[in-house]
């Protein structure tokens, strides 16, 4: 080795530092890695943990294919919702309008198809694609106008939303006047009973939502100015990045996900009203936030807020069959939100401690 | 720039636009009477006074919150869970309790709760939100689960005595009018909160953290000592709310006041608090009440359906955050250009 070295000293440096910065990188790519995934891999234990109890609690009930059929029913567009809010919270906002969206889409969709089918059953039902099409319309245009007052207007997003919230919810109590409105397209109501090799369509729109929101965020310039945007604004403004631009296409795309939610309210059962889903404002912060996602922005995954989505459908599910109350899951839902945070906050400033002495024991070979 | 008029109009205006609310409420008012001629009459001012009591002690409650950079989303449960397990432990010990062992016992609780929004907050250093969504959660399902969801009609006499107490009555068109006397310890109660923002070190020291948290701990205040304080206050004045709450509704309702948390938060930033903390008065957030209270009941005169109300008060909040959003970017770039000046001088 030091008799090589004397004759080309300088290309075998070159050549172990290289190598050595290279393991270095794939060590530091694992760790990274492994943090990233943490979200997940919790997620996935607490997922199979929830359904292990209840399985062991009430085996018939709960394994009962029509029950686990209906986890899958209800959970899609709850899902949607919080991915809509993950991806604003990726940036570092947040959308508290999602719901009030959804309802918008749900309420438009059979307004028109009601008011078509008066006149026209027939008409109604061939014009049902291109209802639903409006409805998402609909979802979109209140995702832009969030966007605008975010970008354009330099509203905080906490405020912004929470604007349109009540005003999309007025719009909607106003128009609907606050009765409960009835009537879908046959297409929808048809698609909602639909199941594919055991699991209802219902959920497939979900897992495909997903995938594409995850294609979205991974591997396209758009996701990695989401990504760099939340973590970093100044970084991001000062790279030449549009940040107006983002924040806009990151409303419209959560418009679009609340609107998707709210063709499955309909899809699910054939009605639509301004208060439908009051309480899932919260319910799908805590979601996201249990999925992983950092609401200060930047860090986030679509599997982890998939996943705990399911996690506490099943706990819903579970709490029911063993005869608890939803003030049950109330707590439940409380608790366990702020278990994992202080479970976080506790090992990340563990971790925090530590690694400058992993980066250190591996910077001093390439020394 | 510093000529007297227009540092005389800078003072009116208030730090935190309190002038300019004061003016639209003012506006607001004058067109009303316009419209309908009813609108000016003791009677239309005592019924928004009435509306504005229990608002305005959550709003107080929740602008000390947003001061200190925070926000709470709990408030509406710490303070239903507390006035109706008041009304629960006061009814099951079968005696008649008067006022004060009824505030004494729902504010205990409302402390109690709010140690533990304050503790988890300063404890492990976790987001508000996340936090008092939790505790949210927590506090709402005990209440309904384990302390009760049936709606109490008789109430302890401590509270049945202050239901339809009035302290004011002037007639109004034929008919005698009267102001409810609970507005009396409200305006006391502002006053009082007023004073502890603005002269103790206490005060002092909720706008510091919510300015800079790191500048106010090297300021020499216990930051983890000052979080814990503020929530336990927020708690009390929540309990204090609803106490107040069930005291004028005449009943106890464990579903109450339960989803009206972002209301209020609307209408503490209406008043001129900045979410962001460190910024935000007393003054403020009762002109915010009071306008989303002058426009509900003006709708309600104008014949509109009371379903535009949240519409209303939604489109006011985009549009008074986005005019103070616009401007406080206008006076960055004019401080921007300044320095430029300078440079180049």
């Amino acid at each position: 080795m030091t008799d090589q070295t004397t004759e080309e000293p300088t290309t075998r440096r070159g050549a172990a530092v290289e190598s050595n910065r290279r393991i270095d990188s794939a060590v530091m790519n694992a760790i990274s890695r492994v943090h990233v995934q943490r979200g997940v891999w919790r997620m996935l234990v607490l997922t199979v943990l929830a359904f292990a109890i209840f399985t062991a609690a009430k085996p018939r009930v709960f394994l009962n294919p029509l029950n686990l059929q209906n986890i899958a029913i209800a959970a899609p567009e709850i899902g949607l919702l919080a991915l809509a809010i993950m991806l604003t919270m990726l940036t570092g906002g947040i959308d508290l309008s999602v719901v009030a969206i959804a309802n918008l889409t749900a309420i438009t969709i059979s307004t028109l198809y009601t008011s078509v089918a008066a006149g026209n059953a027939g008409l109604a039902e061939g014009m049902a694609p291109l209802i639903v099409l409006v409805g998402l319309a609909v979802g979109a245009l209140g995702g832009y106008i969030n966007g605008l007052l975010v970008s354009r207007v330099g509203i905080t997003p906490i405020l912004a939303t929470l604007g349109t919230m009540q005003i999309f919810n007025g719009i909607a109590i106003t128009w609907t006047g606050g009765k409960t409105l009835y009537g879908a397209p046959e297409m929808l109501v048809n698609f909602g009973r639909t199941v594919v090799a055991g699991i209802p369509a219902l959920f497939l729109v979900l897992v495909a939502a997903a995938i594409v929101l995850a294609i979205v965020i991974n591997k396209t310039a758009l996701g990695a100015t989401i990504l760099l945007q939340g973590a970093n604004p100044v970084a991001a403004k000062f790279s030449g990045i549009r940040t107006g631009r983002t924040l806009t296409s990151t409303y419209i795309m959560s418009g679009l996900l609340a609107g998707l939610a709210g063709i499955l309210f309909v899809s699910r059962n054939p009605t639509a009203s301004a208060d439908y889903g009051s309480s899932y404002v919260l319910l799908v912060i805590v979601i996201a936030v249990l999925g992983g996602t950092n609401p200060n922005g930047g860090f986030g995954t679509v599997l982890g807020v998939v996943l705990a989505t399911l996690t506490l459908q099943i706990v819903s599910s579970g709490f029911n069959i063993i005869r608890l109350t939803s003030y049950d899951y109330a707590i439940a839902q409380g608790a366990i939100l702020i278990i994992i945070m202080v479970i976080d906050q506790v090992t990340s400033r563990h971790r925090r401690r530590n690694v400058p002495k992993i980066s250190n024991a591996l910077a001093t070979p390439t020394e | 720039m510093s000529s007297p008029a227009t540092t005389r109009l800078a003072s009116l205006r208030g730090t935190n636009n309190e002038g300019v609310l004061a003016l639209i409420l003012i506006v607001l008012v004058v067109i009303m009477t316009f419209i309908n001629s009813d609108f000016l009459s003791a009677g239309t001012l005592f019924a928004i006074l009435r509306s504005s009591i229990v608002p305005t002690v959550l709003a107080l409650g929740v602008l000390i919150v947003i001061i200190s950079g925070g926000i709470d989303v709990s408030f509406p449960a710490i303070a239903i869970f507390s006035a109706y397990t008041t009304v629960v432990l006061v009814q099951g010990s079968g005696v008649d309790a008067g006022v004060l062992v009824v505030l004494a016992i729902s504010l205990a609780l409302g402390a109690l709760l709010g140690l533990v929004n304050g503790g988890l907050i300063a404890r492990f250093k976790l987001p508000t939100l996340i936090v008092t969504l939790g505790t949210q959660g927590i506090f709402k399902g005990v209440l309904l689960a384990y302390v009760g969801s049936r709606y109490i009609a008789d109430l302890p006499l401590g509270m049945r005595t202050f239901s339809t107490m009035s302290v004011l009555t002037v007639p109004d068109g034929g008919e005698n009018t009267s102001l409810h006397a609970l507005v009396v310890p409200v305006i006391v109660l502002c006053l009082v909160v007023n004073a502890l923002l603005r002269n103790t070190m206490f005060g002092r020291g909720v706008y510091a953290i919510g300015n800079d948290t790191e500048a106010a701990r090297r300021a020499g205040f216990s930051v983890m000592k000052l979080q814990v304080i503020l929530y336990v206050v927020a708690g009390v004045l929540a309990a204090f709310g609803g106490v107040l709450h069930v005291t004028l509704t005449r009943s106890a309702n464990p579903q109450d006041l339960l989803g009206t948390e972002l209301d209020t938060i609307a209408a503490v930033v209406l008043g001129g608090a900045s979410i962001f903390g460190g910024r935000g008065s007393v003054l403020g957030t009762v002109l915010g009440v009071l306008l989303i209270q002058v426009i509900n009941n003006s709708l309600i005169l104008m014949g509109i359906p009371s379903a535009w109300q949240r519409t209303a008060v939604g489109l006011l909040l985009v549009i008074g955050v986005g005019v103070q959003a616009i401007s406080a970017r206008r006076a960055s770039r004019r401080v921007f250009a300044h320095r430029e000046v300078v440079a180049q001088a």
